[in-house]
């Protein structure tokens, strides 16, 4: 099987919040970015596809198998990291182990203890005495060591310093150096996936934008800038969002409609500036 | 089956930090049974206190935010509950028995000589009462949590308060539940066993299904 | 091989691996039969996606410069392979056009820009 993660249609509503029919697929060896501004619907996603949550409608697959029906054996395979530790704060580093290695049968003690010395975390070590980057890395070397197929995490990287970000980016890159392992990464700190995603989720207000391959995703737009005069009703109606100042204007425009632009300046979009100009925030600015 | 034992060594292993502060609490018991120089009045106290500890895993669990990490863990969300249920049933009679050893020798080192039917009724006395304690308590905390939760835990407390006044107004030896124990006290005891275990059963089916229909 | 990878060149990334690629084997710095380094390996080191070098690996074999084989990796064909002299001769023939247009505003005549041709492959020659 090479498809990961399979999502379809998948759909939650909540009183002041939907998800709706939400669908994407992540093959096996790959790192997909699940991204869109706080709120839109990252963490309900990955809530709903780890079964946290009940969907309303919709299916997930995970290696193939229903994450509801195949519950147990999916979670076997499946290792998740959210933006704060999930242990007790009590727990000394070594009864972590003690604790969550019980629940998989392939627990692997000896590279646990490897990866704990190569994360400089010492066994001996209270989990609230870590540091937030420290309390990331073992969570990951929980996942690691029952040797979790698919890796999700959501917003790892809110509050972590550029070297942490920078460490994590390192080690996602090693677990599917194999091709045998799968991320969703879900997060607003675009910057951590501008280059090491290959596919790109964007989710806005509940909705799907985009699912596919990030360079096609960054391909797909760009950033021009012009003078006020520029600023045309006729060039306006293509822009995606834009941006006006006293001085000129720029605007996020798609790179099918660039003819049309071509007397501006133009440059290739960032994936920061897409999310941020198809969002809220770039309609207001329009 | 076993994903239930795996759950209840990872709620021992929840408490585990707390075990000494548990363990001095399992003392003060002992000089209640002392002072009052009754045994009934030692074990009531025993497992009132133990039954306090229960809400500790859920308030654990809720400070650090573990059901996201029970969320993820390849384990039913019924095994989890049982699990607990087992838990709570391991501490209660770790705490009885531990009680009926130690206060006996206590009583008895005091020359107050504790007699057979005395011990029964304490024992019994002691499993209905940590059932009783529980039975409400648990589904409490799944449903509202460990903070609101701990309204429960009156329960327990106002039970404990109702048998003190009880034994108080009744002498000892000729107490209401004492004189019925002499009357028949294999029937009395069976039934109690019969109550507690049929209360479980409704507890844990209560509870596994709160915990099913919650959304994390 | 030296692979270097600049985030604000503006030249796509697979388009940057591919052009040191293509210069490394025509520099001679990367031999027939060598391997490229592995895709997800290179994607690792150079902390980029493993779908952008899949693309530079691919366009690279769709222009004969290398042929990748399943579960072994990428061969670099050589400077004698046969697409490779024909995109080689692609080339030359652009760049050519493109002087000859250059040439034809410059107004320069057939002969001098002959001449200037002789002379540049002298000057190579002597290096």
């Amino acid at each position: 099987m090479n498809n990961y993660l399979e999502v379809k249609n998948l759909s939650k509503s909540f009183d002041n919040f939907c998800l709706r029919d939400i669908t994407f697929t992540l093959p096996k060896g790959y790192i997909m970015g699940l991204i869109g501004p706080n709120g839109s619907g990252k963490t309900t996603t990955v809530k709903l596809i780890l079964n946290m949550l009940k969907r309303t409608s919709g299916e997930v697959r995970i290696l193939g198998l229903d994450n509801i029906a195949k519950e147990q054996e999916v979670k076997k395979c499946v290792g998740v990291v959210f933006d704060s530790n999930y242990f007790s704060d009590d727990w000394k580093v070594r009864q972590v182990e003690k604790s969550v290695s019980v629940f998989y049968e392939n627990w692997n003690t000896q590279r646990f203890s490897e990866l704990l010395d190569r994360f400089q975390i010492s066994p001996a070590k209270k989990v609230k005495e870590l540091s937030k980057g420290m309390q990331m890395k073992l969570m990951l070397a929980c996942a690691f060591s029952y040797d979790a197929k698919l890796l999700i995490l959501d917003e790892p990287t809110s509050g972590l310093d550029p070297v942490s970000r920078d460490e994590l980016l390192h080690i996602l890159a090693e677990y599917i150096e194999d091709g045998e392992h799968s991320v969703l990464f879900s997060t607003h700190i675009t910057g951590d996936l501008e280059r090491a995603a290959d596919f790109i989720t964007y989710i806005r207000y509940g909705e799907l934008f985009f699912s596919g391959g990030k360079d096609e995703f960054v391909d797909g737009f760009r950033i021009v800038r012009g003078g006020r005069e520029e600023f045309t009703e006729e060039l306006r109606e293509k822009m995606l969002g834009s941006r006006a100042f006293p001085t000129g204007f720029e605007a996020l425009v798609k790179t099918e409609d660039l003819r049309q632009f071509a007397h501006l300046s133009v440059e290739p979009a960032a994936i920061d500036d897409i999310v941020v100009f198809t969002s809220r925030g770039g309609e207001q600015y329009a | 089956m076993r994903n239930i034992w795996k759950s209840v060594r990872l709620d021992f292993s929840l408490i585990k930090p707390y075990g000494k502060t548990i363990c001095f609490t399992m003392v003060l018991p002992v000089v209640f049974a002392a002072v009052n120089r009754s045994l009934m009045t030692g074990i009531s106290f025993a497992m009132c206190f133990i039954a306090m500890t229960t809400g500790y895993t859920f308030s654990i669990a809720e400070k650090n935010d573990m059901e996201r990490l029970y969320g993820i863990l390849p384990v039913r969300k019924g095994e989890l509950v049982i699990g607990r249920y087992v838990f709570v049933m391991i501490m209660g009679l770790t705490a009885l028995v531990c009680s009926l050893i130690i206060q006996p020798v206590m009583l008895a080192i005091l020359g107050e000589n504790v007699t057979t039917l005395e011990f029964l009724s304490a024992l019994v006395a002691g499993i209905v009462l940590f059932a009783l304690y529980t039975v409400f308590q648990l589904p409490g905390y799944y449903r509202f949590g460990s903070i609101r939760g701990r309204v429960f835990m009156y329960i327990p407390v106002a039970g404990f308060l109702g048998m003190l006044f009880l034994t108080a107004r009744t002498p000892a030896k000729s107490g209401g539940l004492l004189t019925a124990v002499i009357h028949s006290p294999i029937l009395l005891m069976v039934l109690a066993v019969v109550l507690v275990v049929v209360a479980y059963v409704i507890s844990i089916l209560v509870s596994v299904r709160i915990v099913q229909n919650k959304e994390m | 091989m030296k692979l270097i990878i600049s985030n604000i060149s503006g030249i796509p990334i697979y388009e940057q691996i591919k052009q040191q690629v293509k210069a490394a084997i025509m520099s001679g710095d990367l031999q027939e039969d060598e391997t490229l380094p592995s895709l997800r390996t290179l994607a690792k080191d150079l902390k980029i996606s493993v779908l952008t070098v899949t693309r530079a690996y691919t366009e690279l074999e769709e222009e004969g410069f290398v042929k990748n084989i399943q579960g072994r990796g990428c061969y670099v064909l050589g400077r004698g392979s046969e697409l490779l002299r024909e995109q080689l001769i692609c080339k030359i023939e652009n760049n050519l056009t493109e002087a000859i247009s250059a040439a034809r505003v410059a107004n320069l005549s057939r002969e001098e820009l002959h001449r200037l041709l002789d002379i540049l492959m002298e000057e190579k020659a002597d290096e």
